[in-house]
């Protein structure tokens, strides 16, 4: 199914739904809203002082530079407004129940089946100013499935919330998907006597299933179930999510790549999750043009999973013109949410338009969502944060959300709340 | 005669090294020129100058006359800030934790290590002043005493070593909340016992105290020879006056100290519920003047008990409780400080957190979270200062205050900014640009060949690379008889 269908489907089930239940005690419609700030960050480039956004049926319908907070019962105001942060590794309440670890290679399993809506995290981090997120099967198979990019607050529907089905086909590299397993002695005692149970066997399951989908194509009795699905990631028209800490793994996964283009398998888009050490070679990829995610800044430099991130890595990746995004992990934790791995990164360095771009439009980019979400622009979802200073600054906080046009969290002080909620 | 005069002289000089440490800190005249002073004492100072003379701060202001053989430190764009104030931290120790559950005799001198990697960090961070105290883990601990980290024996880094008693009204491992409170009475009703039975054997004509006493190794001359009534308790042993105060038990004697209002408390709350059994222990032995509670997180919920007795308190934890509701799942956030501050309790922030190890970005986050910019500044410098009595000397750069001066790169509370030079007692103790771990931490250990520099072009080593061998794949354009498996 397209996206543009799947819309369709959604807008669809939505009138249905309205129509059903729309006179029931929970007002779910979205509402229309004037949204003054004195700064608007749009994320492309623009800064506008004093602007009003006018916002419809969740969409953002115009924008007015220069203009003065009203004072209706459906206007709002804050210091700075940006476009809803987007975290392509939000990891929002996944386990072992999100990944099917029957099988090394399931490409054609989809996590939006495995996706706890009712988890209070969602609420969390939407009121964390993220309000798109990408969700992933965990890493503990080598090719998990397929990712789903879905909206953080709305309808408690998978469906109603997808902003883009299957945007990438996840798996990993290194030794995570090989953890628990172990070779069989005798007869195999558990789920876990199975292959791989080293780096050197992820590394060959993954060269299997990009061969042998290649050679599908032709050849039917080398397709396997879900093969299609890495045919059409072989293609490029499916990114390549691949979690990749240390640069021993993010070079396997830029050598698969550069493999699979010099075997003329096919010209995969790669985006390189969790990339800690993306600073040790960066011309790798650059030469490469892979895209990265990265994770959150530990703030001694040594992550949990034993690599090294330094914080220059996003401010050198963004000079050398790497697309980098950065990601929360979940993030539970108020503070060390996206907004505040923003600051860390400016605190390395990067500029603060690059920031801001870090978190909401090159990630947009970077799965083909930019045509709704990522700034601030008419005709895109109404996804908008409201900050009380300066954006990323430790100082300044997150005082108001929307997504879709809905208020997920209200900027006025309670008393005047009159927002859907 | 004359000889005699210079044995005592001799025998006083390491003494008085012992108690100051001046020698180290006192040598010269420093003055530091920077764009803006934050004073915290008045209005911000533009384009001014400190000037420190041994150790204290001589001169401040936008026209300091500038003598001619000072040291000058010159940073135009730069901020000075007041060295930030820790007032009560387990960090730094070698084993925070004793096992004796009443062991008010040890002291955290004897435990600190100098060269610990803490009070490195500590100097980056722009903390000056630390009030090291034994772990949570105790009935009651040991007795803390207040440092610098600057210096490489616990002589140079003294600042004061009174820092106050540590107790603990969590439970210990192993304690149920009832046996805490139960050990924590018990040290105090001990303490009456030991007291009551050395009078009436003082009095009955025995000497068991003096001869402990003379076991002990105990000082027994000058002031230390005469008796003294108990001061300021909330309950008194009759007759105590007869009792040399040189012959107490050292074992009881720093109880006996608290007891009489001598000493001050610190003592840990895990819950709520542990606040209300502190600050029984406190009035009932007649310490709670000089009690401070170090709350974590969710002790909040007791503030009314906390503004009922007057007490100070100094923040653990994370700044936000988040609670969920066992009902309907719902989840409430409580901004923790604000709570405190709209109760005007006094509260101090502590770097015991789980996200960050920095005074700094405690105070800026909770700016962010809601709390007024300048009462988050105190809750970091002034209002620590004050709990460890040392008001006079630290908290703020005026006249008179010990020469302890940060330098920022910008605003002390943006993200941007980071702490650029460390002027502790008037030395220069930190300078970011020769700092080569905060060095590490920013751009990593880069290998040979592999700098910005050259990812930028001019040598590109990685696209002239030749096989990776661990994944047997080359990036070259090689042709390769390699077939799939």
């Amino acid at each position: 199914m397209s996206p543009k269908t799947l819309i369709q489907v959604a807008l669809g089930l939505c009138l249905a739904q309205a129509a059903a239940f729309g006179q029931g005690a929970k007002q779910e419609t979205s509402d229309d809203w004037s949204v003054f700030a004195d700064q608007v960050f749009t994320s492309e480039g623009e800064v506008f002082q004093n602007a009003l956004v006018r916002v419809q049926d969740g969409k953002i319908v115009a924008i007015t530079p220069g203009a003065s907070a009203g004072s209706s019962d459906s206007s709002l105001r804050a210091a700075a407004m940006t476009a809803g942060m987007i975290d392509l590794s939000a990891r929002i309440d996944l386990g072992f129940g999100s990944v099917e670890q029957g099988r090394e290679i399931t490409p054609n399993a989809r996590v939006a089946d495995a996706l706890d809506l009712f988890s209070e995290e969602w609420t969390r981090v939407a009121k964390g100013g993220v309000t798109t997120v990408l969700a992933n099967p965990s890493d503990y198979n080598v090719i998990g499935g397929l990712g789903l990019a879905l909206k953080t607050a709305g309808p408690r529907s998978v469906l109603q919330r997808t902003v883009k089905a299957d945007a990438v086909l996840r798996g990993a590299i290194g030794t995570q998907p090989s953890l628990r397993n172990h070779p069989a002695r005798g007869s195999p005692s558990d789920i876990y006597s199975r292959r791989p149970t080293t780096r050197m066997g992820v590394e060959w399951e993954w060269r299997k299933a990009m061969y042998d989908a290649a050679a599908a194509r032709g050849d039917k009795s080398r397709s396997y179930p879900g093969c299609e699905q890495v045919q059409v990631a072989l293609d490029g028209k499916l990114p390549l999510c691949i979690q990749a800490w240390s640069t021993q793994d993010i070079r396997t996964a830029v050598f698969l790549k550069e493999e699979i283009e010099r075997e003329k398998l096919g010209t995969p888009r790669l985006i390189i999750d969790a990339a800690a050490e993306a600073w040790k070679e960066p011309q790798l990829l650059v030469r490469s043009k892979a895209m990265v995610v990265l994770p959150p800044f530990p703030l001694q430099g040594r992550t949990n999973e034993g690599a090294f991130m330094a914080w220059e890595t996003a401010k050198l990746l963004h000079e050398l013109g790497v697309p980098v995004a950065l990601s929360s992990h979940g993030a539970g934790d108020p503070e060390s949410g996206l907004d505040r791995q923003a600051g860390h990164a400016m605190r390395g360095g990067l500029p603060f338009e690059a920031a801001l771009a870090a978190v909401t439009l090159t990630p947009a980019r970077m799965i083909g969502i930019e045509d709704r979400v990522g700034s601030i622009a008419v005709g895109k979802d109404a996804d908008l944060v409201l900050w009380s200073g300066v954006p990323f600054e430790l100082t300044s906080r997150v005082v108001g959300v929307l997504v879709d046009g809905r208020v997920v969290l209200d900027p006025r002080p309670a008393k005047d709340s009159a927002a859907a909620k | 005669m004359r000889s005699q005069h210079l044995a005592l002289a001799v025998l006083a000089l390491p003494l008085a090294s012992l108690a100051f440490a001046e020698p180290a800190f006192a040598d010269g005249k420093l003055a530091v020129k920077v764009g803006r002073i934050i004073t915290l004492s008045g209005p911000d100072i533009a384009n001014g100058m400190i000037l420190i003379e041994n150790g204290r701060i001589t001169a401040i202001g936008a026209d300091v006359k500038l003598p001619w053989d000072a040291v000058v430190i010159d940073q135009p764009k730069m901020v000075a800030f007041p060295g930030m104030v820790e007032a009560h931290s387990a960090r730094g120790m070698d084993r925070a934790n004793e096992n004796i559950d009443v062991a008010p005799f040890l002291n955290v001198r004897d435990s600190i290590d100098p060269v610990g990697f803490y009070f490195e960090d500590a100097l980056r961070w722009g903390v000056t002043t630390i009030n090291v105290q034994q772990g949570h883990n105790c009935v009651i601990g040991a007795q803390g005493m207040i440092v610098k980290p600057v210096g490489i024996t616990i002589e140079d880094m003294l600042v004061k070593p009174d820092g106050g008693l540590k107790l603990s009204a969590a439970p210990k491992q192993g304690y149920s909340p009832a046996s805490q409170q139960q050990a924590l009475r018990g040290a105090f009703t001990d303490l009456r016992l030991y007291l009551e039975e050395i009078v009436r054997d003082k009095q009955q004509g025995g000497d068991r105290a003096r001869r402990e006493a003379l076991f002990q190794g105990r000082d027994l001359e000058g002031e230390k020879a005469k008796g003294k009534a108990m001061a300021g308790s909330a309950w008194k042993v009759a007759g105590l006056e007869v009792i040399p105060r040189g012959e107490i038990d050292e074992k009881q004697e720093p109880l006996l100290a608290l007891v009489e209002g001598k000493l001050g408390a610190f003592i840990y709350c895990s819950r709520p519920m542990d606040v209300a059994r502190a600050l029984e222990i406190a009035r009932a032995n007649g310490f709670l003047a000089r009690t401070t509670l170090v709350c974590s997180t969710t002790c909040w919920k007791a503030v009314d008990a906390i503004v009922d007795a007057g007490v100070p308190v100094i923040l653990e934890g994370p700044l936000v409780q988040i609670e969920r509701d066992p009902i309907d799942g719902k989840e409430t956030e409580t901004f923790v400080p604000k709570v405190f501050a709209d109760k005007k309790v006094r509260f101090a922030l502590s770097s015991n957190n789980t996200t960050t190890e920095s005074l700094w970005f405690q105070a800026a986050t909770a700016v962010g979270l809601g709390l007024s910019r300048e009462q988050a500044l105190k809750s970091i410098t002034s209002v620590p200062a004050e709990i460890l009595g040392l008001q006079k000397r630290l908290g703020s750069l005026e006249v008179g205050k010990d020469g302890n001066v940060l330098l920022f790169s910008g605003d002390p509370l943006s993200v941007t900014s980071f702490v650029e030079h460390v002027i502790v007692e008037g030395v220069h103790a930190y300078d970011r640009s020769k700092d080569i771990r905060v060095k590490a931490v920013l751009q990593g250990k880069l290998p040979p060949g592999t700098s910005a520099a050259d990812a930028k072009g001019e040598k590109a080593p990685m696209s002239q690379a030749k096989p990776h061998d661990d994944t047997g794949t080359t990036p070259t354009d090689e042709p390769e008889p390699k077939k799939k498996d």
